[in-house]
């Protein structure tokens, strides 16, 4: 690809990239969010038609108009977002399309045997009669490359695949590309976890706001290296020393039972305590009861057992009487459950306090003039870039948004602050303002619960980390000495192998 | 619009139009009647609007107006002893009150139990505007009088007339300063975010420990408030009594209207006297040219439709990114 640009309105996604792969190699295309991975590659699948630049396979220029002009060129892309019918089984969605046919009728033999021949060859062993929607995340993805081999891709694009998946199911996979470039296969990997590409891949791509930033062999360089490139400063790891947690429990959770929205038990017979002062990860592969989790101890979901916070139960206590006797919260879903998008930042802002002095009188007049002051006062303190106090949340990036919801949380002088997945789909930078905050709420003495997906970010921040699965706390271990194949194995459910 | 149908229909849409503008706004009577016209409306898109506003579609404003009508109506012909200045209060008050708790019931159903609002409140439509016509036929029957309505009442529980001849009164003053009013709660008291919150985004209203029942249960009880004193202001200002079926469905138009203002209290305010304009020039217009006064109301309709579209089109943006989720 050839001095690559390309325009949306306001932004230069791409800005004049120049962007090879060799043939048979693993290569990486790493960059923060928004630095235009995903607009590269999207040019070279023929879903945007570039404003600037060429393109060109085995030294010949191409023309590639749509997704159908990319699979005859041998190029084919794994979404993020799987794109599978999930009432089709595994077989019918890898050849959906392509059906091998015997006059008019499919021929289900022919497509059976294809298929053995192609897993056989890659080692990507699939059930081909259950459906699709009964097999877990990690097959479907193997199906979506299975589906592309099928196509006779030479050229596999995968959009962040192990975003989705456990570290079992992320060994798997890795074991699969190695033998896909063996055998002559040539693989480009969107990622923008630095680990990933210093295990598998040849070389990497650095991109940051739209622009090159360079290309490394990965054997000669290092992850500080590639860091930097991303974020172009040096990274900052939260290194400040830590006083011990006190022993002062102030969240309780015992023997909590709740069922999920389909009616069966999301959460089983689950106890632990967070002290003053502590961090305690939870951890899990996605689906294994962290939401409900949160919503039990933020109040909206009902649940069997006892839950007490500074010592007062919270059983029949409204989610307001939490929030005044000091939870915070930092829900899974920024747009949907933490911020009213529609709303003013400082709406936003003062949605826990609105109706308490100095902010609202006792007629129910609100003082907007107390709002704003207190608004414009946490947007200096949190850094928030907006418009002012009057800007609509909606229009603000992924970082300035979750900065209101930390602005609003942290500022109440919580007691117990819960946080899920807290820097999710952030960048780097806010990333790092997101954990040096939470670690500043730990040194305040506060009791956090920090759910992730994101082992790397549970290591980083806990004391404890407690590992959820089906339901219940399968293990618990310590965040120093941890490695990421014991969490994994615990996230497996695979209790006996560690001990 | 309009013009282009009535040229299609061969007529001269500009003679039309200055009749029908002339008759609503051509005199002081005029005026009069066409601020007489709008009142119904204002109250009745207000209702429509703060429910709207809330994200709460309630159609059962249009039960209100009929069970503040009577109410009014039945306090005004039994305390036939109480002076006008205490008597017309507890009228419209009674009308504000039982108007209101025929919406609450519905708002409570829906937020304790999620019962589907538009369905109880469609219903509860035919259960006021038939319960007060049995009313009238029976307990309340006038003897000697073929008409379905209730006795009149009592010359000091009349509403005032402003400018007479025309039959408009202080009910519309009621109305521009509840429209006042509304857009002052909506805008700066704890009731107003609470509603703005609940209706841009229930979910974060209850992840931020909102009162999210109270709250539609008290936006419910508000919107037939309005409902009712639509009724009274009808029973006390114009027809001196209840009288079964008077409503030619008053609510519905300000539904039209409240999706004009985009649940604005003052924009329905102007877009309700824009409804009333049209109402009381379209007799006339009838009479003076040959345009019948059915074009006008193909001309509400149009304007109702592209409202309607409109939201329609925001409520779905906002409902996919919901279960986006």
């Amino acid at each position: 690809m050839r001095g690559i640009s390309k325009m949306f309105p306001g932004v230069i996604a791409n800005d004049r990239i120049d962007f090879s792969v060799e043939r048979g190699t693993i290569h990486a295309l790493v960059g923060e969010n928004g630095a235009g991975k995903s607009t590269l590659m999207r040019i070279l699948y023929g879903l945007y038609r570039p404003d600037e630049g060429e393109i060109f396979i085995e030294g010949k220029k191409a023309a590639i108009r749509n997704p159908q002009d990319a699979i005859r060129l041998g190029i084919g892309m794994v979404h993020q977002e799987f794109q599978l019918v999930p009432s089709l089984t595994v077989a019918e969605n890898i050849v959906l399309g392509n059906e091998p046919l015997k006059s008019i009728w499919v021929d289900r033999k022919a497509e059976k045997e294809s298929i053995i021949k192609l897993s056989k060859r890659f080692g990507l062993h699939v059930e081909q009669d259950l459906p699709i929607r009964e097999v877990p995340v990690g097959v479907q993805q193997r199906v979506e490359i299975l589906k592309l081999l099928y196509r006779k891709a030479q050229l596999l694009i995968l959009d962040e695949p192990t975003a989705v998946l456990t570290p079992q199911e992320v060994d798997g996979l890795f074991d699969v590309l190695k033998r896909l470039v063996t055998e002559g296969h040539t693989i480009i990997f969107i990622t923008h976890k630095l680990g990933e590409v210093m295990d598998i891949c040849d070389k990497a791509t650095v991109l940051r706001h739209g622009k090159l930033i360079g290309t490394v062999n990965v054997a000669d360089s290092s992850s500080t290296e590639l860091a930097r490139m991303m974020v172009g400063e040096e990274v900052l790891r939260p290194s400040e020393e830590r006083h011990p947690a006190s022993k002062e429990a102030k969240l309780i959770l015992d023997d909590i039972s709740a069922r999920g929205d389909r009616g069966l038990f999301a959460l089983k017979h689950i106890s632990f305590k967070v002290n003053a002062g502590e961090v305690v990860g939870i951890a899990g592969v996605e689906g294994n009861g962290q939401s409900e989790l949160v919503e039990v101890l933020s109040g909206l979901r009902e649940y069997e057992g006892m839950i007490t916070l500074a010592s007062v139960d919270l059983k029949t206590e409204s989610i307001r009487f939490r929030r005044e006797n000091g939870m915070a919260i930092i829900p899974e879903s920024r747009k949907t459950q933490g911020l009213n998008l529609l709303g003013k930042v400082s709406e936003n802002l003062i949605v826990n306090k609105y109706y308490q002095k100095p902010y609202s009188a006792k007629t129910g007049v609100l003082s907007w003039k107390r709002i704003t002051e207190f608004a414009k006062e946490l947007i200096v303190k949190y850094d928030i870039r907006a418009d002012g106090p009057d800007a609509v949340a909606g229009t603000l990036s992924g970082g300035n948004a979750q900065k209101i919801i930390l602005a609003r949380e942290l500022s109440s002088k919580p007691v117990a602050l819960i946080a899920a997945h807290p820097t999710r789909g952030l960048d780097i930078a806010a990333t790092q303002f997101v954990h040096h905050e939470i670690l500043h709420m730990r040194a305040e003495n506060v009791a956090v619960l920090i759910i992730s997906a994101d082992l790397d970010e549970l290591i980083t921040l806990s004391d404890r980390i407690l590992v959820l699965f089906e339901g219940r706390i399968v293990g618990e271990v310590d965040a120093r000495t941890v490695t990421h194949a014991q969490l994994g194995l615990l996230m497996a459910g695979l209790t006996d192998a560690v001990s | 619009m309009g013009a282009i149908m009535m040229t299609l229909s061969g007529k001269n849409a500009m003679e039309a139009y200055r009749v029908l503008f002339g008759s609503a706004l051509g005199s002081k009577t005029a005026i009069a009647n066409t601020l007489l016209a709008s009142t119904p409306l204002i109250f009745a898109g207000l209702g429509a609007a703060i429910a709207f506003r809330a994200g709460v579609f309630n159609v059962g404003v249009e039960g209100s107006i009929y069970i503040g009508a009577f109410t009014s109506a039945w306090v005004g012909f039994t305390f036939v002893n109480l002076p006008g200045y205490f008597l017309v209060p507890l009228a419209l008050l009674a009308a504000a009150i039982t108007g209101g708790l025929w919406c609450y019931f519905p708002g409570v159903l829906k937020a304790r139990l999620d019962v589907d609002e538009i369905v109880s409140t469609i219903m509860l439509n035919y259960v006021a505007v038939l319960f007060t016509s049995y009313l009238v036929n029976y307990p309340f029957r006038l003897p000697g009088l073929a008409n379905a309505m209730s006795a009149e009442v009592a010359p000091q529980a009349r509403l005032a007339r402003l400018s007479p001849p025309s039959q408009m009164n202080i009910s519309f003053l009621i109305a521009v300063a509840a429209a006042i009013i509304l857009a002052f709660v909506v805008k700066h008291m704890r009731l107003g975010f609470e509603l703005r919150t609940v209706g841009d985004n229930p979910l974060f209203a209850r992840w931020s420990g909102m009162p999210v029942p109270k709250v539609i249960e008290s936006v419910m009880f508000i919107s037939g408030l309005f409902g009712g004193l639509a009724g009274a202001g009808q029973a006390l200002g114009v027809n001196y009594r209840f009288i079964a079926g008077f409503s030619p469905g008053y609510a519905f138009t300000g539904i039209a209207i409240a999706l004009l203002a985009r649940n604005s209290p003052i924009g329905t305010l102007i877009a309700a006297l824009l409804f009333g304009i049209l109402r009381s020039g379209s007799s006339t217009m009838e009479i003076f040219t040959d345009v019948p006064r059915d074009l006008i109301t193909v001309l509400e309709a149009t304007v109702i439709f592209f409202a309607a579209l409109e939201f329609s089109f925001g409520w779905l943006k906002r409902r996919r990114r919901g279960s986006a989720h």
